[in-house]
């Protein structure tokens, strides 16, 4: 449990993280959750929608410091994003910029997996 | 203060610095270097403080010095006591009991027996991690020749109820084995009230130093006992090596005092454990693991609801704790001994073991404290758990 497994970047995110939080569930807010605790990792993301593009984001993370991490990290790249830029957005971004170790990249998809559930309740919602 | 924090004293302990005086006597040119097997002058010197320890560790665990075997530490002991019963009595019987709660050093060893074709019960505990004599009652067989459980568990701190199972075997002619190594200067031990044949005891949990254990061995009436260790015949051919008189002079001297000191310390680590454990209980969703009244004064072993293990650990990396044994660290497996009490890989990941000692000071706690009340509520308020 040493901090040097741990990037710089994954321990400024681990001891402040951004965004945390869920918004209530109200006509412009959509959610997407992804992972079960059993699973080493849970993922809900909620946002405000604005007219084309998200407002703003709020995650809760129940997951080892990568997994906080890596939640924080995408929250302040997600507002603004429009629902295809959403849709399309990749795990691999967050763990390149985290260095996340390869044995921890199954908790990355599940993260997109939340990103997806978000994209998809905003395509609904239109 | 240190930093961080020691709270892992049932990993091992610092040598305690009477300790570490009377073993750096021992190791000049001018101190006692001589091989204790030696008849010159040299060796007799050596001899002389060697039988002296023996006899501070006998004294320490209610027996008489010619019972105490040396070994490298408790491992080794646990090593000799069940593969050397075992191999010994293997015409009269192939059975063994322990249970699943055991330190890796018994459990391994039993595993390598089952490769060999014995056969071995394993015990479950209840799920506040005591072994109940009826349960050993209940797996004796007419072929059971060893019966081996610890004493007080590594993880959790549970005491078990040694003289129970000890009168047990004692009745059904079975012999008993336990592991003690983390009782000393924590419970009071007297192998003949309890009716042991042999304990395991280890000198780095009781603020002596690493790489030196004995093996208490029954000798009235005799053991049968095959060595696992060939050469030079030392410890009357049952450990041969020679004799490492600095380890054995720390052993002899951490065990007095230990044994002097049980009580105050006794007294004074619950006071320091119970007062963080109130501050963690505070915070809610935490649960002690083991038997919350039958465990040693020093050991807290906490479930914490709701944070995920490794975010525990790095959040309360100001603390020196551990997650599972010091020994099975090295895997991410779940601890067995805390699967075995009931409690999920999840639970068993989200727990940790904070283990108090005689440096442990008030200041300490408090800070230990402070660190705990900052982190455990941030890290559900990330998870959103209330």
């Amino acid at each position: 449990m040493a901090g040097a497994d741990y990037s710089p970047l994954v321990i400024e995110h681990f001891e402040r993280p951004r965004n945390t939080g869920r918004f209530e569930p109200a006509a412009d807010v959509i959610e997407g959750r992804a992972g079960r605790p059993e699973q080493g990792c849970e993922f809900h993301v909620s946002a405000r929608v604005g007219h084309d593009a998200l407002i703003a984001v709020r995650i809760s993370v129940y997951g080892c410091p990568h997994c906080i991490a890596a939640a924080s990290w995408l929250s302040e790249r997600l507002a603004g994003l429009g629902q295809q830029d959403l849709a399309a957005w990749s795990w691999r971004e967050a763990a390149e910029a985290l260095d996340v170790p390869a044995e921890k990249r199954g908790r990355m998809l599940i993260l997109e997996d939340a990103v997806r559930h978000l994209a998809e309740a905003w395509r609904q919602r239109a | 203060m240190n930093s961080p924090i020691y709270l892992d004293y049932a990993a091992t302990t610092p040598v305690d610095p009477r300790v570490a005086q009377c073993m750096m006597e021992c190791l000049l040119p001018t101190g006692a270097h001589g091989n204790p097997s030696s008849t010159h002058a040299f060796g007799r010197r050596a001899r002389a403080l060697v039988e002296k320890a023996r006899a501070q560790v006998a004294a320490a665990v209610g027996t008489s010095a010619n019972t105490i075997v040396w070994t490298s530490g408790a491992t080794e002991s646990d090593n000799l006591a069940v593969f050397g019963v075992a191999r010994f009595h293997a015409d009269r019987g192939r059975h063994l009991i322990s249970s699943k709660t055991e330190h890796k050093a018994v459990l391994d060893a039993l595993k390598q027996l089952e490769r060999e074709g014995f056969e071995v019960t394993y015990l479950k505990p209840d799920g506040a991690g005591i072994v109940h004599p009826e349960q050993v009652a209940q797996a004796l067989r007419s072929d059971t020749q060893l019966v081996s459980l610890m004493h007080v568990n590594n993880e959790t701190g549970v005491i078990q109820d040694i003289g129970a199972i000890g009168k047990l075997c004692r009745e059904r002619g079975v012999l008993f084995h336990v592991d003690a190594a983390q009782s000393l200067g924590k419970v009071a031990i007297d192998v003949n009230a309890m009716q042991v044949d042999l304990m395991s005891l280890t000198a780095h949990k009781a603020y002596g130093p690493k790489g030196v254990g004995a093996l208490y061995v029954r000798r009235s009436p005799p053991i049968g006992l095959r060595p696992v260790l060939f050469g030079g015949g030392q410890e009357s051919g049952i450990r041969s090596g020679t004799l490492a008189t600095h380890q054995i002079v720390g052993m002899g001297m951490a065990f007095e005092l230990a044994e002097a000191e049980r009580a105050d310390d006794a007294m004074r680590l619950k006071s320091l454990r119970d007062r963080l454990w109130n501050a963690i209980v505070d915070l809610g969703g935490a649960e002690i693991n083991g038997h919350a009244e039958r465990r040693v004064a020093n050991v807290l072993n906490v479930t914490f609801d709701g944070i995920e293990g490794e975010s525990l650990q790095f959040a309360l990396r100001e603390l020196a704790v551990s997650a599972g044994a010091a020994c099975s660290s090295a895997s991410e497996a779940a601890s067995y001994v805390l699967r075995a009490l009931g409690r999920s890989d999840q639970q068993a990941q989200s727990s940790l073991r904070f283990s108090l000692g005689r440096f442990t000071t008030d200041a300490e706690i408090d800070a230990a404290i402070a660190v705990v009340q900052r982190e455990v509520p941030r890290l559900r308020r990330v998870a959103q758990v209330s």
